[in-house]
C-alpha cells in the first residue's frame, strides 16, 4: 500500500477507497486540499480583512509591509472581528437546527407534523416545568405547544434571559452576568455579532471577543440545548444501544441509504420510511434483500443514539462512501456536506438527494423536505432509492470489509440511570481518584491531519491515565471505529476507570450524541458542579478537539471555555496575527472566565495538557 | 556551430574556421519540415545571429567538404585539394540518412531522406505537383515531415514497421494518444508494414508496393528510418572510430588536439554507463559547447547524454521521453498514469531508488525537472511519491 | 544587474505574486479586465509548497549559461544586453525542448498559442511586478551584491549575537 496513502488515515477502509479512488481517477478532498496547497498565510493567520471595499486589506506580520487597514484597524482588531464572524457562524447553524427543531415540535402540538409524534412525555414535562408551563391534566400536546411556543420565543426575544442558560450553577450565571456575557436572546447576539464586525463598529478586541463569549453561550446554553433537548422531546431520549460502525456495515446484497448532514426530522423519518412493508416490497422487487439505512456525521449520531442506526463514517469518508459504489442513494439535509458530492455521484448509480431549502448542491436531485408531509416526503425518497438499485454496477462496486461493534445512547439521562438514579456513584468514584476527571472529547476531522489519529490517540491516552472520556460528533464515530466503544475497550483503561466500566458494563468512552449535543456534556458538568456545591470552573473536567475543522467547532470551543472549561484545540485558529488575541483566548481568559485554550496538534502532548489541568483541579478541590 | 560559439565566448583572439559540406550557411536543422509548408524561409531558420548564436567573427566555408584528415601533421584535406592547418580540431561531421537497402527503386526521383534545406527545398517544390505522400518510419523527423505536409493540403500515409509509432522513443502504450492526434489531424497510418519496392512513373515516384501486397500511389517518398555516421573519410587517419568517432569524458579523440561532438561521436549514457551515439539536436549542442571549452583551453568533462530526449508537439499534443522508456521484459519499476487526455510513464531502477527514465505526453510541466534527477542519478529519498505524482517542483529540490 | 532573489523566510504564500504577473502580462494590466482575456495571462512564477510548512516562490533565474537557450531548436531563445532570457514567440514552434531541458520547471506551455513562455522580467516597468506587489517583501530585486551584502549583514548580526556581542 504506498506509503502516501497510509499517511492519510489510521482507518484501514479510508486507505482501502483512497486506493480505489486513485485507480478509478476519482478526486477526494486529500487531493484537493494538496492543490490548494501552499494556502495563503495572511488567512491562516487571521489578519485578512475583506469587510468593506476599502480593503481587502492585510497586515504584514513581519512589520515591513502595512500595519494598519485602510479604515485603521490592526492586527488584534482583524483577527477578533474575523473570530467573531466565525463563532457567529457556527452559533448559527446550531441555532437554526434548533429552531427547525422547535418548529417541528409546534406543528407536531398542531396536529399538523406529517408523521411526527411526541416521544418522550416525560421529558416534555420536565422541560415544560422549566419554563414554568403547567403540566397537571393536559394533553402532551397542549404542553406541548407552549413550550414549543416559549422555546421558538427565545430565538426572537430582545431581553434574556434564555431559560437553559439557568441550568448552569448559580456561580456561573453570576459571573456571566457580572461580565455582561449573559445572552438575551438566540439570534439578537448573532445578529449583534454581524453589526460589530461591520466596518467602524466595535474596534476593541476585548470587547469584540467578550461578545463572542455571549454569542457561544446562546449556543450551547441556548439553540443547541434547545435542538437537543426538544430532539429527545420528539424523537425519544437515548438509551444505551449496540450497534456497529465504519464503511462495513454497508450490505453489497441490500438497497443501502446513507443519511448525511445533522437533522433528525429528516433522518428519524427516512427509518421511517425504510421500514415502510410496500418500500421493502419494492426492494425485493428490484433485486435486493432488504434496505440497510447507516448513518454518515451527525444525524448518523441522532439516529444511532435513538435507535442504533449503523454509522457508515465521519466527516471526511462522505466521499468514500460513494466510491463503494454501493450506495443507492445519500440524503442530505444541512452542515458539513461537500458539494464534490454532486460529481461524484454522478461516476456511480448513486442518487444525490438534497432536501433542504437552504441546502442546495450542485449534482443533487433536489426533493424539498416539508414537516407537514414529512412521511410522505421521505417515502418518496426512499423509493428514489430503491428505484436506483438496478442501476448499480457490480464490476464499481468495493465495500470494505471493516466494522466494529459500539455501544451508544449515553445522553444525561442514560448515565444518570446507568449509575443507579443519581450522579453519586459517579462523584463517589472522582472523588476516590478511581475515576480522576471527565473530558469531552469532540469535532470534526480535518484533512490537515491523518485522519481520526489525533482523536483516536488522545482519548486512548486519556483513558490510560483513569479520565472518563466522553464523547460527540465525527470524534465518537472516530472511537468507535476504533474499538473504544465497547466494554472491552476497558482494557486500554487505566486500572481506576477500568474497575469502574467493568462494574458498570460500560465503555471507559460514552458517547453522548451529535454535535448540538455537546450541550448534554454542559448539563452533566453543571449537574456535578451543583452536587458538589462549585462551578464548572473548579471541575477536574477538560475539552478537547483534536480535529476540528468548522466555524460550528469555534462556537463550541468558545461556549466550552466560557462555561469555564479548559479546552485544548489540535489545529491553530486562525489568531495567531494577534498576539494579544492569542494571549488572551490562552491565558487571560482564565482569570476573566475559569476557562481558556491551548494549541497543541500532538495528541500525547495534549493528553499531558489536560491529564495535568485536571491534576491541578482536583488538587484545588481537596480531592 | 555551437562549439564555435562556445570557443569564441572564451577566446575573443583565436582564427575559427568551420568547413561545411553543404551549400547553404548553417541552419537549424529542425526546423527544416518547415521549409516544406513555407511556414519559414530559409533565412528565417538561419543558425548565425539567432538564439545564442551571436559571436561574430567565425570564418564559414560553404561547400567545402573535409576529405582526409592527418592528426600527426595538424592538417585537414578540403575537396581532396586543399590543406588546411589546425592548432585544435572538431570533428563534427554529423550523420546523414540511412536507406535500408530493403527498399528497390530508393535512388528514384520523388524520394527523399529530409536531412538538408536542400532537402526541404525538393520536397517543397515537388509538393506542388503531388497528392499523396508515403512516409517510410514513424519516427520523429517523420512526424515532423508529415505534419508540414499535410499544411500543404496533401494526403499523407505513414508506413510503419512496429506495431505502433514512436516506437524508438516510447512503448506503444504512450504512443497510443498521440496516434489518435495524428490520425484525428488526417495523417493515416498503417503498422506492421514495410515498403519493399518503389514504383516509378514517367516523372519519378508513382507509387509504393508493400510486402504485405498492398500498392499505393504517390509522388513521394520520405524515408526516416534512423542516421549512420559521416566517418568515411576518416578511414586509414589514425583516428579512433568505432561506428562513429570514439569521445573521452573530455570530448577529445584519441590523438592529440582532436575533438568530436555531435551526432557523428560515440559518447555514452549516464545510466547505464554504456557507449553509445545519439543523433538529436540538444545532445548535439551540448557537446559541441563542451568540446568548444575543451579546445578554448578550459578542461571541461561532458556528463554524458541520454539516447532518448525528445519533445515535441503535433496535433495539439505535446509529448517528451527521456532516458530508459522501454520496459517491457525488464525488471526497472514502471509506474504508468493514463486518463483520458494525459499519459505519463516514470521508470525506477530495481530498486526504486532513482528515476532513470520518464515519458509525458500531453501535460509536459516541469519536465526538466525530471530529466535532471534522471541525469543526476539521484537518490529520491522522499520525493518518489511526488514524482509518480508528477507534483514535482523546484522546491523539493531546493530543501534535499 | 538586478536579479530577483526570495527571502525564504519571508513567504506567506499569498499567491499575490502570481496573480500580479498575470495582470501584468494581460492586455488590460488591471486584474478585472485580464481575467476576461483571450489568450488568457499566464502567471510566470510559481509559489510551491514543501511539506510540512515551506512555502516558496519558483521562477526563471535568467541562467548565465542557460540551457533553454542552447537546448532550443529554432533559435527562438536569446539573452538580452541586460542579461535577461527572452524566448521570441514568433520564432517559438512550440516543440517543449526547452521545457524538458529548464532545471528549474519554470517554462510554461501557453495552451493557446502553443508558444513558450517565461518571466521576462517586466521589461515595461521599473521593477518586476511580482516584487512590487508583495506584501511581506519576500520578494526583492537587487544585485547579486547588494543581495549578499544583506544576507551577510544579517549573518554578522547573528553570529555576533552567538557570541553575546
Amino acid at each position: 500500500m504506498k506509503e502516501e496513502i497510509l499517511n492519510k488515515s489510521i482507518d484501514p477502509t479510508v486507505h482501502d477507497m483512497l486506493a480505489v479512488a486513485e485507480a478509478a481517477g476519482l478526486e477526494t478532498v486529500w487531493e484537493r486540499l494538496e492543490q490548494q496547497l501552499p494556502q495563503c498565510g495572511f488567512g491562516e493567520i487571521g489578519v485578512c480583512c475583506r469587510n468593506c471595499t476599502m480593503g481587502p486589506c492585510r497586515i504584514d506580520p513581519f512589520g515591513e509591509g502595512p500595519t494598519k487597514g485602510v479604515c485603521g484597524a490592526t492586527a488584534d482588531i482583524i483577527v477578533a472581528r474575523n473570530l467573531l464572524r466565525m463563532i457567529a457562524a457556527g452559533a448559527a447553524a446550531h441555532s437554526d437546527h434548533g429552531r427547525d427543531i422547535a418548529h417541528t415540535l409546534l406543528l407536531t402540538a398542531e396536529g399538523k407534523g406529517g408523521g411526527y409524534e411526541i416521544k418522550d412525555a416525560a421529558k416534555l414535562k420536565r422541560l415544560a416545568a422549566e419554563y414554568d408551563i403547567p403540566t397537571e391534566g393536559r394533553t402532551k400536546e397542549e404542553i406541548a405547544l407552549d413550550l414549543a411556543k416559549a422555546v421558538y420565543a427565545e430565538f426572537g426575544k430582545q431581553e434574556g434571559p434564555i431559560q437553559f442558560t439557568r441550568r448552569a450553577p448559580a456561580k456561573r450565571v453570576e459571573l456571566w452576568q457580572k461580565l455582561n456575557v449573559d445572552p438575551r436572546g438566540i439570534d439578537r447576539e448573532i445578529v449583534e455579532c454581524m453589526h460589530r464586525t461591520h466596518i467602524g463598529v466595535d474596534n476593541d478586541y476585548v470587547n469584540i471577543i467578550l461578545h463572542g463569549l455571549r454569542t457561544a453561550i446562546s449556543d450551547g446554553w441556548g439553540g443547541s440545548m434547545v435542538a437537543t433537548e426538544l430532539s429527545d422531546v420528539l424523537f425519544g431520549t437515548p438509551k444505551p444501544v449496540w450497534s456497529e460502525a465504519n464503511l462495513g456495515v454497508l450490505d453489497e446484497k441490500m438497497v443501502n441509504i446513507i443519511v448525511h448532514g445533522h437533522e433528525p426530522t429528516l433522518s428519524e423519518m427516512i427509518l421511517a420510511a425504510v421500514q415502510d412493508p410496500e418500500l421493502v416490497a419494492l426492494a425485493k422487487e428490484k433485486g435486493a434483500e432488504g434496505i440497510n439505512l447507516a448513518g454518515s456525521c451527525c444525524t448518523g449520531n441522532e439516529v444511532l443514539m435513538r435507535h442504533g442506526i449503523p454509522l457508515a463514517g465521519n466527516f471526511l469518508q462522505q466521499e468514500l462512501l460513494v466510491i463503494t459504489g454501493a450506495v443507492e442513494a445519500i440524503i442530505v439535509d444541512v452542515q458539513c456536506i461537500m458539494p464534490s458530492l454532486g460529481a461524484l455521484s454522478a461516476c456511480f448509480h448513486t442518487q444525490f438527494i438534497s432536501t433542504s431549502y437552504k441546502a442546495k448542491f450542485p449534482g443533487a436531485t433536489h426533493i424539498e423536505f416539508h414537516e407537514e408531509h414529512a412521511y410522505d416526503i421521505a417515502k418518496e425518497i426512499v423509493r428514489t432509492a430503491v428505484e436506483a438499485f438496478p442501476y448499480r454496477a457490480p464490476e464499481k462496486v468495493h465495500i470494505p470489509k471493516e466494522k466494529v461493534k459500539l455501544m451508544a445512547g449515553f445522553s444525561t439521562e442514560a448515565i444518570v440511570g446507568a449509575l443507579g438514579g443519581t450522579l453519586d456513584p459517579l462523584l463517589d468514584v472522582i472523588k476516590s481518584g478511581a475515576v480522576k476527571g471527565i473530558a469531552g472529547v469532540v469535532g470534526c476531522n480535518n484533512p490537515k491531519i491523518q485522519h481520526d489519529y489525533a482523536h483516536v490517540n488522545l482519548v486512548k491516552e486519556l483513558i490510560k491515565n483513569d479520565i472518563l472520556v466522553v464523547n460527540t460528533g465525527c470524534n465518537a464515530i472516530a472511537c468507535a471505529k476504533a474499538g473504544l466503544l465497547v466494554p472491552e475497550g476497558a482494557e486500554m483503561a487505566g486500572d481506576g476507570l477500568k474497575a469502574v466500566c467493568k462494574a458498570l458494563g460500560i465503555p471507559p468512552v460514552l458517547h453522548m450524541g451529535s454535535c448540538v449535543d455537546i450541550s448534554r456534556i454542559l448539563v452533566v458538568c453543571a449537574a456535578v458542579a451543583n452536587a458538589l456545591g462549585v462551578d464548572i470552573s473548579d471541575l477536574p473536567v477538560a475539552g478537547a478537539a483534536p480535529e476540528w475543522m468548522s466555524e460550528k467547532a469555534v462556537s463550541i470551543g468558545t461556549y466550552v471555555v466560557a462555561s469555564g472549561v479548559y479546552t485544548v484545540l489540535g489545529v491553530a485558529p486562525p489568531i495567531l496575527g494577534s498576539p494579544e488575541v492569542v494571549e488572551l483566548l490562552t491565558a487571560g481568559a482564565e482569570g476573566v472566565i475559569g476557562g481558556k485554550f491551548a494549541v497543541e496538534p500532538d495528541p500525547f502532548k495534549a493528553a499531558q495538557l489536560i491529564i495535568d489541568h485536571i491534576a491541578a483541579k482536583r488538587r484545588a478541590l481537596g480531592i | 556551430m555551437a562549439a564555435a560559439q562556445a570557443i569564441r565566448e572564451l577566446d575573443s583572439h583565436g582564427a575559427i574556421t568551420v568547413l561545411s559540406a553543404e551549400a547553404d550557411p548553417p541552419y537549424y536543422r529542425p526546423l527544416i519540415p518547415f521549409i516544406i509548408d513555407r511556414q519559414k524561409t530559409a533565412d528565417e531558420i538561419a543558425l548565425l545571429g539567432q538564439g545564442p548564436y551571436t559571436a561574430t567573427d567565425i570564418d564559414v566555408r560553404l561547400d567545402a567538404p573535409v576529405t582526409a584528415v592527418d592528426p600527426q601533421a595538424h592538417t585537414v584535406t578540403v575537396s581532396d585539394a586543399e590543406l588546411l592547418h589546425y592548432d585544435r580540431l572538431l570533428i563534427a561531421t554529423g550523420s546523414r540518412p540511412h536507406i535500408p537497402p530493403t527498399i528497390q527503386g530508393a535512388d528514384t526521383p520523388g524520394v527523399y531522406a529530409l536531412r538538408t534545406l536542400a532537402d526541404a527545398r525538393d520536397i517543397a517544390e515537388r509538393a506542388a505537383r503531388t497528392q499523396h505522400v508515403i512516409l517510410a518510419g514513424g519516427g520523429m523527423l517523420n512526424l515532423k515531415t508529415a505534419f508540414a505536409l499535410l499544411e500543404r493540403d496533401l494526403a499523407v500515409t505513414m508506413v510503419v514497421t512496429s506495431p505502433e509509432v514512436l516506437s524508438q522513443i516510447m512503448e506503444p502504450d504512450g504512443a497510443a494518444l498521440i496516434r489518435d492526434a495524428l490520425e484525428r489531424a488526417g495523417l493515416r497510418i498503417l503498422t506492421g508494414r514495410n515498403i519493399t519496392r518503389v514504383i516509378a512513373g514517367p516523372d519519378g515516384v508513382a507509387g509504393v508496393l508493400l510486402d504485405s501486397g498492398e500498392e499505393l500511389p504517390c509522388q513521394i517518398v520520405c524515408i526516416g528510418k534512423g542516421v549512420r555516421p559521416n566517418v568515411e573519410f576518416l578511414e586509414g587517419s589514425g583516428i579512433h572510430v568505432d561506428g562513429g568517432v570514439v569521445a573521452d569524458e573530455h570530448t577529445a579523440c584519441n590523438t592529440p588536439d582532436a575533438y568530436t561532438a555531435g551526432d557523428v561521436a560515440v559518447t555514452f549514457d549516464p545510466i547505464t554507463g554504456e557507449r553509445m551515439m545519439t543523433a538529436l539536436w540538444t545532445n548535439a549542442v551540448e557537446m559541441g559547447r563542451c568540446a568548444g571549452r575543451n579546445m578554448a583551453g578550459r578542461p571541461t568533462a561532458y556528463t554524458g547524454t541520454f539516447g532518448i530526449l525528445n519533445a515535441t508537439q503535433v496535433a495539439e499534443v505535446p509529448f517528451v521521453s527521456m532516458g530508459i522508456v522501454h520496459t517491457a521484459g525488464t525488471d526497472h519499476e514502471t509506474h504508468v498514469v493514463r486518463a483520458a487526455n494525459t499519459y505519463r510513464k516514470m521508470v525506477f531502477t530495481e530498486d526504486g531508488e532513482r528515476l532513470i527514465g520518464a515519458v509525458f505526453v500531453g501535460d509536459i510541466r516541469h519536465a526538466g525537472l525530471y530529466r535532471h534527477l534522471i541525469r543526476e542519478r539521484a537518490p529520491l529519498n522522499g520525493l518518489k511519491a511526488a514524482v509518480i505524482g508528477h507534483r514535482l517542483h523546484y522546491g523539493h529540490l531546493l530543501r534535499w | 544587474m538586478k536579479e530577483i532573489f526570495v527571502r525564504l523566510d519571508r513567504c506567506l504564500g499569498c499567491h499575490t505574486c502570481e496573480i500580479a504577473c498575470a495582470v501584468e502580462h494581460s492586455q488590460s494590466k488591471n486584474l478585472f479586465g485580464a481575467i476576461f482575456e483571450h489568450p488568457t495571462p499566464k502567471r510566470r512564477l510559481f509559489v510551491e509548497w514543501v511539506a510540512p510548512e515551506h512555502k516558496l516562490p519558483v521562477l526563471c533565474r535568467h541562467c548565465e549559461d542557460a540551457p533553454c537557450m542552447h537546448a532550443c531548436i529554432s533559435g527562438a531563445i536569446t539573452r538580452t544586453p541586460d542579461g535577461v532570457i527572452i524566448t521570441d514567440e514568433a520564432k517559438c514552434i512550440g516543440c517543449w525542448t526547452c521545457v524538458m531541458v529548464c532545471p528549474y520547471g519554470v517554462i510554461g506551455r501557453h495552451l493557446e498559442t502553443h508558444t513558450a513562455y517565461r518571466c521576462d522580467r517586466c521589461p515595461d516597468q521599473d521593477e518586476p511586478a511580482c516584487v512590487s506587489a508583495c506584501p511581506t517583501k519576500a520578494l526583492v530585486y537587487r544585485t547579486v551584491e547588494e543581495f549578499s551584502a544583506d544576507v551577510r549583514q544579517v549573518a554578522a548580526t547573528e553570529m555576533l549575537a552567538g557570541e553575546g556581542g
